[in-house]
């Protein structure tokens, strides 16, 4: 009890210094949480990636080099009885934009028939898996992307694809994926981009890449192989990759996010340390005389060591919660909460990371009073008494 | 009359642990903003000195970059009746039809990492198009020939560009190219790209269609006229300066630019609690001080501006030294995939002037923002009170 009445008191004796303190704590640990939120994305990105059992199926020579649409009956051949191999879905990167808007979309054209099957993480109703069927202009739109455009269910939208054909196309929003993983694409049928190919004039069937949903871990490492064997020595060679080492390639072209982000957090966390081991100092200078009392008085060295770790650690703590408390409230209950983030497109702050930046800060307090707590520890009293006034 | 700057140099080394705390979270914020503002700087800089103001780039409407774009010789034979192209010495319009591709190649410094690079097929003429570009080692490739000159920073970054090497290009990779020159464009982003005979790049790659066509207009004045003739009926295609080109390519610059804005806003105000707490604590131990030296006649004014000086003196040695190390990455090459083209543009870090100017001020704001408070507690002190406790 003696203890906490001290350490309270102790706090609020310098209350500017102590509020200072906390601050000087809690932006640090703010940094530190939104870049490793970043972090944690594309982590869990990948996640759901490797989770999926998928491999993604691209041209050996290049990303941009499409796929005869052929492929997916041989890569379907593989499995007749579809024991290993669940469906195989392709692609085309269609990209786009609405008129008069800079703002460029994530539209992929998607095999119709496959697209539930092999991507069952967007989690459409069966209506809205009934619409997608019926309907050959069908646009599934990500949460966030239909949330900054303002569409809804139901609306007409006129996009204009960034490759061939180029021409404007008109779609009918069957769904905004309210409980999908990616909250970002826009998926449409390619059935139909393929039926505008033909319209303009512009090769057709053709695909990026195939994803081929596999049964279990096994098939994937199996198929992975096998797939790339099928295609060999054809004038279409293919490169299969399971679904997170075809993502991670995206992820670490563009910048590098994780890997500098974890950088910066790791320099915020050092300015956190030094900004309290500051204060821990300065709280030590101050009271050398009343610790020099204290130990004369028959408190051991371990009470006083203690309690100097006790107040940077309250410190410190306190400073974390609220710097880990404030980007989670804006980024879970705010608008912000649809801010997108290149390659991790919606910044979802986890608790997880907030409990993470706790211990941080848990930490940071223990570094920050290792050394006024040590000298403290070995204080002579009889010198520092002597050098009182 | 103010307190001599010398008392203030002297008091930073009473306190020296606390001195020497607030200068590192000071330094270590200014390394962090002159770092992250280096980057944008460099990719800037890179991209503000590509294109000419007298070229205009032709891409198919609804493609956002060269890379995306598809160009049918029908419409080349539009886009040369634009008005205003310049001829060269020999009388040849200057247009240029340029093809698009990609490489994937091994970096040089991680051969296990892999980077998309621009592979660019011109004509002979393109190299009297792009201005900038100059030939600083070897020769240009013979029209039709397997050959190609790289860019600078593709030849720096990228393995096997060496001048003498082959490189297996094609949409097969079955393709040996050989590098026959290397060159410079003053930093921009073509010094990313290899450049190759359009007909080669075209058999090589199974294309038949150009990406883009880049025009040279007589006088800067004519690129309006020549652009609304080619965006209207009679060519129907997408022109811009070749220079606007470019700017939107930057998009992803802003971005980091507004990030880092935010980052570096952050943790400012940060280091200003910081300075803040040990400014007080300046304050606090100096009580008796400050009310002798207001006794021997020294101002309220004085007082504020000695602690001012105090904080800027610590502060603004932080962030020479924050520059001093941020000038270690200055000049080092990075590059990054740019969402438009997919193809990797590589950019030199600079610590500009303004990067410096910038920290500077940042520093100076964290100093005065931190220690106002302080300084104007400390010239309130209560001499009499002060005096007393001595």
């Amino acid at each position: 009890m003696l203890r906490l009445i001290y350490l309270r008191n102790n706090l609020i004796r310098n209350r500017l210094r102590t509020l200072l303190t906390c601050a000087a704590v809690a932006l640090p640990i703010m940094i530190y949480v939104l870049s490793m939120a970043v972090v944690d994305g594309v982590e869990r990105f990948l996640d759901n990636s490797a989770r999926q059992l998928r491999l993604a199926v691209t041209h050996k020579t290049s990303l941009v080099n499409p796929l005869p649409e052929g492929y997916r009956r041989k890569i379907e051949s593989l499995d007749p009885e579809r024991k290993g191999i669940t469906s195989v879905c392709g692609m085309r990167w269609l990209g786009g934009k609405i008129a008069n808007d800079p703002r460029p979309l994530q539209t992929m054209a998607i095999d119709a028939d496959t697209f539930v099957a092999t991507f069952p993480e967007y989690r459409l109703t069966p209506e809205e898996v009934a619409a997608w069927q019926r309907d050959r202009q069908a646009l599934v739109v990500g949460r966030a992307t239909a949330a900054q455009f303002g569409w809804k269910v139901g609306d007409r939208v006129t996009i204009r694809g960034s490759v061939p054909p180029y021409a404007p196309m008109e779609f009918h929003i069957i769904s905004t994926a309210e409980r999908a993983e990616d909250p970002i694409t826009l998926g449409c049928r390619r059935d139909y981009l393929e039926e505008k190919l033909k319209e303009c004039g512009y090769p057709y069937g053709l695909v990026s890449f195939f994803f081929v949903k596999c049964a279990t871990k096994a098939d994937v490492d199996r198929y992975r192989v096998a797939i790339d064997q099928l295609f060999a020595r054809s004038p279409d060679e293919t490169r299969t990759q399971d679904e997170k080492a075809f993502m991670s390639e995206f992820v670490t072209q563009q910048f590098d996010l994780p890997r500098r982000l974890t950088i910066l957090a790791a320099v915020t966390v050092f300015v956190a340390v030094m900004a309290a081991a500051n204060t821990m100092s300065m709280n030590f200078r101050d009271r050398i005389s009343e610790i020099a009392t204290l130990k004369s008085m028959g408190f051991g060295g371990t009470f006083v060591f203690t309690q100097i770790q006790a107040e940077s650690l309250l410190l410190c703590l306190v400073g974390g919660a609220v710097g880990a408390w404030v980007p989670y409230f804006a980024f879970t209950w705010t608008p912000l909460k649809d801010y997108t983030v290149p390659v991790i497109q919606v910044l979802l702050i986890r608790p997880a990371v907030c409990m993470q930046a706790l211990v941080i800060s848990l930490l940071i307090g223990i570094v920050a009073a290792v050394w006024p707590s040590w000298a403290a520890l070995r204080l002579k009293v009889v010198a520092a008494m002597r050098s009182l006034e | 009359m103010a307190l001599p700057l010398r008392y203030n140099w002297r008091n930073l080394f009473v306190r020296k642990l606390s001195t020497m705390l607030t200068f590192i979270v000071v330094a270590a914020v200014v390394l962090v903003l002159s770092v992250l503002l280096s980057f944008a700087a460099g990719i800037r800089a890179s991209l503000a000195v590509s294109g000419c103001p007298e070229n205009v780039i032709v891409l198919k409407p609804g493609a956002t970059s060269e890379s995306t774009s598809v160009i049918f010789p029908d419409e080349v034979n539009r886009i040369v009746q634009a008005p205003g192209i310049a001829r060269d010495a020999s009388g040849r319009l200057l247009v240029s039809q340029e093809l698009c591709v990609q490489a994937t190649l091994p970096r040089r410094d991680n051969p296990g990492a892999v980077a998309n690079v621009a592979v660019r097929g011109v004509d002979d003429i393109g190299f009297e198009l792009h201005k900038g570009v100059r030939l600083v080692e070897g020769r240009r490739f013979r029209p039709g020939a397997l050959e190609v000159v790289v860019g600078k920073a593709a030849h720096d970054r990228y393995a096997g560009l060496g001048l003498g090497d082959e490189v297996l290009l094609g949409r097969l990779r079955n393709r040996r190219f050989k590098v026959v020159g290397v060159f410079e464009s003053g930093g921009s982003a073509l010094e990313s790209e290899i450049w190759a005979p359009r007909t080669s790049v075209a058999d090589s790659y199974l294309r038949v269609f150009c990406s883009s066509a880049l025009i040279r207009l007589a006088d800067a004045g004519l690129v309006p006229a020549a652009i609304a003739y080619i965006n209207g009926p009679a060519v129907n295609l997408d022109a811009k300066r070749e220079t606007d080109y470019y700017k939107d390519l930057s998009t992803k610059t802003r971005e980091i630019v507004v990030l880092t804005t935010i980052l570096v806003g952050i943790m400012a105000v940060g280091a200003a609690f910081a300075v803040a707490n040990t400014m007080y604590a300046a304050v606090d131990g100096r009580r008796r001080e400050i009310a002798m030296l207001r006794t021997i006649g020294f101002s309220r004014g004085a007082i504020v501006v000695a602690f001012l000086v105090e904080s800027l003196l610590i502060c603004t040695a932080a962030c020479l030294f924050g520059l001093l190390l941020s000038l270690l990455i200055h000049g080092s090459r990075q590059d990054y995939l740019s969402d438009a083209t997919w193809t990797v543009l590589a950019f030199e870090l600079k610590v500009t002037p303004t990067t410096m100017l910038v920290s500077l001020s940042l520093a100076a704001f964290v100093a005065l923002a931190g220690a106002l408070a302080p300084a104007v507690r400390a010239s309130k002190t209560n001499v009499i009170e002060a005096l007393r406790k001595a």
